[in-house]
């Protein structure tokens, strides 16, 4: 409850920024306005005016040819060529010398026939020294060309649309909107950095007092307080506790003093009191607490703001990393262009599939935190080389630099969240961990992709670069001492050859593996990580939108995943759950089929995360159900790594697989086919898995 | 290994001075061609040549002239076989079946086999039986054709005027006006305008006669036609200058040329494939068999992707139909004395001070 | 609790700096964008100009490098718009043939101009050259054999000068704005941050009467009432036992 409490107070907090912010988003959207109407309209005039010239000379050679001018054919082509060339322009004509509109192309404004008959304007066309005029005539602008040969002949009006301006910034308010729900998660995060860790452990530990000593449990702890309210509150606390505990064993000592001295009759008479001293020891417990029996909160909370930056490092480059390795691209003989594209990708996610697991062990040896900060740096390096990349080969070399200390970071990371919790927030402190990373998906991709857009694919990397060791600063806050976690004491290792031999011929692993997880995995890299980026772009459309539709997905991982992880452990049906899941995974590309707009890939990737997020919860806890037997054959982290070694390769199938299937049937046939092939698994999935019961948490408990 | 080593580096040092060898060699030697024209030099000659010194390639061309002279051909065969030139030239569909045969009716004897041949100036290759396909021609010739795309030639109409309906003059015997009228009949379904097509008479001997052909234009007009069009067929061409144009001209019938012979006897607008062009993708795809030495087969026929819109200005005026505003910036207008038009004043800066609003 | 007010407020800050940072950033580049746009579509009108009628000559059959009429030609075009600093035509190996300012011809272009052309995939490309913006654009042939490049050279003066005006606007108004952030949010946030720092007073008041034994203090309307309450429970409970445990010891003597 108290900690609901405090990511309230976050809530009101950042809603009050959130206005502060909008307010001056406000200001700076009215004055640019200002600014673009200022400078733009009169470079618009002087577009038009040219733009006039040159229809100007094309009638004059007509009419050279000779061709009456009121006779001139097709002059509406020329001027629907003209409108339809520039956006800002909204109608065209041409007059003859008493204003009368000959041909005319375009939305005829209101004010615009008898604007052509003033006498202002039909003295332009008269005038043997005037070039061209403009006028601002109600919202519109008029610029008139007079036509003359050797005689006057008449005039071409072109009229730009008052509301362009508008147009433009209208382009630019859907990235403004981008950079608000950015700067909301910001903000919270920013919260939770910079205030939050103290707060919330103090918080926390606060509330686990209380429930202690309403279990009964009085035993002090040594902790050292800070010096704010909430420690001074604790303090409070503990010097309650320790009132108890001196009350109490003072007692104790009377008790088993008069218990020495009493004999006979005095025996018995000590008997209830006795009892009662017997009675409280079972109900209540006094003494000292055991050290570092909860796990060590107040730093566990520290993990999540270099979490956060690193992950958003990478996050970045996802909308526009696809375009820059075309950029960058070298034929290799053998290999079509579209699957060269997805190396990088590939080598990206092969490198953390196969480090995962043994960079645990590792971790675990040095030091979580001297492993994330030598992941961290590396990874620097990767992004910096990334920026100055002179081709695609020594941009893989770049990338798997990358790809390792993304692995070392995010495995040392999640040791360090193990290491931190016991049983009873580990749950918790996971959703930390994986919160800082969802938030991280929301905001990256986004940015990155209005980055690229404006400073170019090489700067966007350079600012990943800096977030990156942004994220190594904030690394070299964590703790230096490590501690050991008090559940596990065995050291972790990666799967051997044998365990994953054996489990790969498991059916039933490999119905779950092989026809959920992978498919789950393969569609979200081929799809969100190659074919998105690539197909926007490709339709001439730009990264920044590739990044708000890779932001639909993050946003939709946000918001379902918790509720889909409480719904599916609180049903015990989570196989439904992952069928599900796959399912509606499987139809989203299909959606393509319907129609040729891209906006429809608003609704495939939609589909997309709602698909995942039904399922990613549920599968991981559902290896355990339907895989007892392998667990208790291989041991529950044998299994389990095998299952995650197997999930990442899909994650580097998927670019592949995307890659082929475009090179065969195009980027909308790629869409269509990865997913009918996700449908496919989903629905073989439910039929295979239909002979599995669900199993009660008490016995997935025992295993 | 010592002795391996110093093997692999003669045979290296060996490969280098052959290479060296080679490019020099190759640096020197010329290419010879050996071109058989119909009708003497032709712009489409003119360009071929232009195309190799532009590009710097050493050739030599020796050309025979046919005269129209069939009977000269074995000479030229047998010249041929003689000095085995790197690449045989033919000009036309009769100079190239000449010399390599159609390609179901190949005569050792009288054909040449075994040397790269690339044609031009065909109207159709694959109805004159010279290639099975475009895409190869499954032997060692290759080349150039000049009719544009019957669908690319009904949308240039279009875009001077709509087509409601066309009308169109062949000769039945000859096989290429048929295929044509066929096409024109499947794009008129699919462009949505209607086809009057009447065949020259044939006189009792099944010979193609031009009886009563203007009386056809002018009831082509009657019913409705709004353009003629004059197809790629070789009798046609005899009699468009002194009979058809004028008849289409009496009947205020506007014409479509679809070859530059068809333009030059006085139509209103024609797709035409300029000769130099056709000169030089030919020496294109001849460079691409001497220097890149391919092979002639992998090698598609081809025609050029641009061609040029001609309109005659004095027709279109008698016509008073004239051509649509777009098109005088990219048509080629045709006027009867060639002299420029009418200067026009000198167009006034676009960028002048904007006068006062 | 004065780190903890600090602190928010400092949080605040950064986020209005990104935010209205981002914002401001976004119109400038969209007003460079758009008006490079338009300047360039200026230019390379223009340029369509010359490209056609360097088609309408290779049509009639001259050699690119042989149209006697070009230079005259990209004189004239040079002054129709004062923007224009120099019209080149360069060959597919980067050699000036003709050019609007004579000492240029037979000079190579920069690399970078031939790259993005050909890399290009449509006939008009530009870039950027030591002083001035190149809008190009790429001459086929009629069988789309690219045989040359028209490249038109205009200052840069006219975008960066407006740019820049339009990005110190921009910057004036974002730092306006940004002040104003910096004034309103603090205020905004105390009236926020004023209730938690009351109900983290209340609680430290409620802790220092944890042990009272009094019956249930009023409520202080605090969202730590309940824990408070629960934690006084346990407490009193806890006492009340060890009392008893204390009255049977001394009932027993």
């Amino acid at each position: 409850m108290e900690k609901n409490y405090l990511w309230r107070v976050y809530w009101r907090l950042a809603g009050v920024i959130m206005l502060c912010v909008v307010l001056a988003l406000a200001v700076v959207s009215y004055f640019s306005h200002r600014v673009f109407e200022a400078e733009l309209v009169p470079e618009t005039q002087q577009k038009a005016a040219t733009i006039a010239a040159s229809v100007r000379a094309l009638v004059i050679k007509a009419t050279g040819y000779g061709v009456p001018f009121a006779s001139l054919y097709g002059v509406d082509q020329t001027l629907r060529e003209v409108i339809d060339e520039n956006p800002e322009f909204s109608y065209a004509a041409l007059t003859d010398l008493d204003g009368k509109v000959l041909f005319a192309r375009g939305q005829e404004p209101a004010e615009a026939r008898a604007y052509f008959a003033t006498p202002k304007v039909l003295a332009v066309s008269l005038d043997p020294t005037a070039s061209w005029a403009n006028e601002h005539v109600g919202k519109n602008y008029f610029v008139s060309q007079p036509i003359r040969t050797d005689k006057p002949l008449g005039t071409l009006h072109i009229v730009i649309d008052g509301k362009f301006v508008e147009n433009v910034l209208l382009e630019v308010m859907l990235d403004v909107v981008v950079v608000l729900v950015v700067s909301l998660f910001f903000t919270l995060e920013l919260l939770n950095f910079m205030a939050g860790a103290r707060l919330a452990s103090g918080l926390g530990e606060f509330q686990h007092q209380v429930e202690r000593m309403r279990a009964g449990d009085f035993t002090a702890t040594a902790r050292i307080r800070a010096n704010d309210e909430i420690g001074r509150l604790l303090r409070r606390i503990d010097a309650a506790v320790d009132h108890l505990n001196v009350r109490y064993e003072f007692l104790v000592g009377e008790l088993e003093e008069k218990l020495r001295k009493a004999t006979g009759e005095r025996r018995e008479a000590l008997k209830p009191a006795a009892q009662a001293m017997e009675a409280v020891k079972q109900r209540l417990r006094f003494g000292s607490a055991r050290k570092d029996s909860d796990g060590d909160e107040m730093n566990l909370n520290r993990i999540r703001a270099p979490l956060f930056a690193f992950i958003l490092a990478e996050e970045l480059t996802r909308s526009y990393l696809p375009n820059y390795v075309n950029q960058l691209l070298v034929v290799i003989p053998g290999l079509s262009p579209q699957v060269v594209i997805g190396l990088p990708i590939m080598l990206f996610m092969l490198i953390v599939a196969l480090g995962q697991p043994y960079l645990g062990g590792w971790s675990e040896r040095i030091g979580r935190r001297r492993a994330m900060l030598i992941g961290a740096f590396i990874a620097t390096v990767g992004f910096g080389g990334s920026a100055a990349a002179v081709n695609l080969y020594d941009l893989l070399l770049w990338r798997s630099l990358c790809a390792i200390g993304y692995a070392m970071v995010f495995v040392a990371a999640q040791g360090y969240v193990l290491d931190r919790t016991g049983h009873h927030n580990r749950a918790q402190g996971f959703a930390l961990f994986i919160g800082a990373i969802m938030v991280a998906t929301v905001c990256g991709p986004s940015i990155g992709g209005i980055l690229a857009d404006n400073i170019g694919y090489r700067l966007s990397f350079a600012v990943s670069a800096v977030v990156a060791v942004a994220s190594v600063l904030a690394i070299a806050r964590l703790p230096a001492q490590e501690v050991r976690s008090p559940t596990s004491n065995r050291p972790s290792r990666g799967p051997r050859m044998r365990e994953i031999t054996a489990l790969l011929f498991n059916g039933r692993f490999m119905t779950l593996t092989g026809l959920a997880a992978m498919p789950a995995k393969v569609i979200l890299t081929g799809v969100c990580f190659y074919l998105v980026p690539l197909y926007i772009v490709s339709i001439g459309n730009t990264s920044a939108m590739a990044g708000r539709m890779l932001m639909v997905y993050a946003v939709m991982m946000v918001l379902i995943v918790p509720l889909s992880a409480s719904l599916s452990d609180a049903s015990l049906r989570r196989d439904r759950y992952v069928s599900v899941g796959l399912i509606i995974s499987g139809i989203s590309g299909l959606l393509l089929l319907i129609s040729d707009s891209f906006l429809v890939l608003f609704g495939v990737v939609f589909l997309l995360g709602l698909g995942q997020a039904l399922s990613i919860a549920a599968q991981s806890a559902l290896v355990a159900e339907h895989c007892q037997e392998e667990i208790r054959i291989y041991g529950h982290d044998a299994v389990y790594g095998v299952y995650r070694l197997l999930e990442r390769l899909g994650n580097a199938l998927g670019p592949l697989l995307a890659s082929l299937l475009v090179v065969f049937w195009g980027y909308k046939g790629a869409f269509v086919a990865i997913s009918a092939l996700v449908l496919f698994c989903g629905l073989a999935f439910t039929v295979a898995s239909r002979g599995f019961d669900p199993v009660d948490d008490a016995e997935t408990a025992k295993s | 290994m010592k002795v391996l080593r110093t093997l692999a580096c003669c045979l290296a040092v060996a490969a280098g001075l052959a290479a060296d060898g080679d490019a020099a060699a190759q640096a020197q030697k010329r290419f010879r061609i050996y071109a058989i024209t119909f009708r003497g030099m032709t712009d489409v000659e003119r360009g071929f040549q232009e195309y190799f010194a532009a590009r710097r390639i050493p050739v030599d061309i020796i050309f025979r002239d046919l005269n129209r002279d069939a009977a000269r051909m074995p000479g030229f065969i047998e010249e041929i076989r003689q000095t085995r030139p790197d690449l045989i030239y033919t000009w036309g569909t009769s100079v190239t079946l000449g010399a390599v045969g159609a390609y179901d009716a190949i005569d050792r004897s009288k054909h040449i086999t075994d040397l790269p041949v690339v044609f031009t100036m065909v109207a159709a290759p694959v109805l004159a039986k010279i290639v099975p396909d475009l895409a190869s021609s499954k032997r060692n010739l290759t080349g150039v054709y000049i009719v544009a795309p019957t669908e690319t030639q009904m949308k240039a109409m279009a875009s001077y005027r709509p087509i409601k309906t066309l009308g169109m003059l062949y000769t039945p015997t000859e096989q290429n006006s048929v295929v044509v009228l066929d096409e024109v009949r499947a794009l008129s379904k699919k462009m949505g305008f209607g086809v009057i097509a009447k065949p020259f008479k044939l006189d009792p001997k099944k010979q193609v006669t031009n009886e009563g052909a203007a009386d056809m234009v002018r009831e082509m007009k009657q019913q409705g036609a709004d353009w003629l069009y004059l197809p790629p067929d070789s009798y046609l061409n005899t009699q468009t200058k002194n009979l058809i144009i004028p008849a289409a001209m009496e009947a205020k019938l506007p014409t479509f040329a679809s070859t530059e012979g068809l333009m030059e006897t006085g139509a209103l607008l024609g797709l035409v494939a300029r000769y130099h062009s056709i000169g030089q993708f030919t020496a294109y795809k001849a460079e691409q068999i001497l220097v890149q030495k391919r092979k002639p087969e992998t090698i598609p026929v081809e025609t050029l992707t641009r061609f040029s819109l001609q309109v005659r200005m004095d027709v279109a005026e008698q016509l008073k139909l004239p051509p649509p505003l777009p098109m005088f910036n990219y048509a080629e207008l045709i006027t009867p004395n060639k002299a420029p038009a009418p200067a026009a004043p000198a167009p006034t800066p676009a960028a002048a001070p904007a006068p006062a609003k | 609790m004065g780190t903890i007010r600090v602190r928010f407020i400092l949080v605040a800050l950064v986020v209005s700096f990104f935010a209205v940072g981002m914002s401001a950033f976004l119109n400038y580049f969209k007003y460079k964008s758009t008006i490079s746009g338009i300047v360039k579509s200026r230019v390379l009108l223009v340029g369509r100009g010359i490209e056609s009628s360097v088609q309408a000559s290779i049509q009639v059959g001259m050699q690119f490098n042989e149209i006697g009429t070009l230079p005259e030609v990209l004189k004239r075009e040079l002054l129709s718009d004062p923007l224009l600093r120099g019209i080149d035509v360069f060959d597919a190996q980067g050699v000036i043939i003709y050019s609007s300012d004579r000492p240029r011809v037979g000079q190579k272009v920069p690399d970078a101009w031939l790259q993005t052309a050909e890399r290009s995939k449509a006939t008009e490309w530009s870039t950027e050259a030591a002083e001035d913006y190149v809008a190009g654009i790429s001459v086929k042939n009629a069988f789309d054999l690219t045989v040359g490049f028209l490249a038109l050279r205009y200052a840069r003066e006219e975008v960066d000068r407006a740019a820049a005006k339009a990005g110190g606007e921009i910057l004036a108004a974002a730092l306006t704005a940004f002040a104003g952030v910096a004034v309103v949010a603090p205020l905004a946030l105390i009236i926020v941050i004023r209730r938690f720092e009351r109900d983290l007073r209340s609680l430290e008041a409620a802790a220092g009467h944890l042990e009272d034994r009094t019956p249930a203090q009023p409520a202080a309307a605090s969202a730590f009432d309940g824990a408070i309450a629960t934690l006084r429970v346990s407490l009193d409970d806890a006492n009340k036992s060890l009392d008893q445990l204390r009255a049977k010891l001394d009932a027993a003597g």
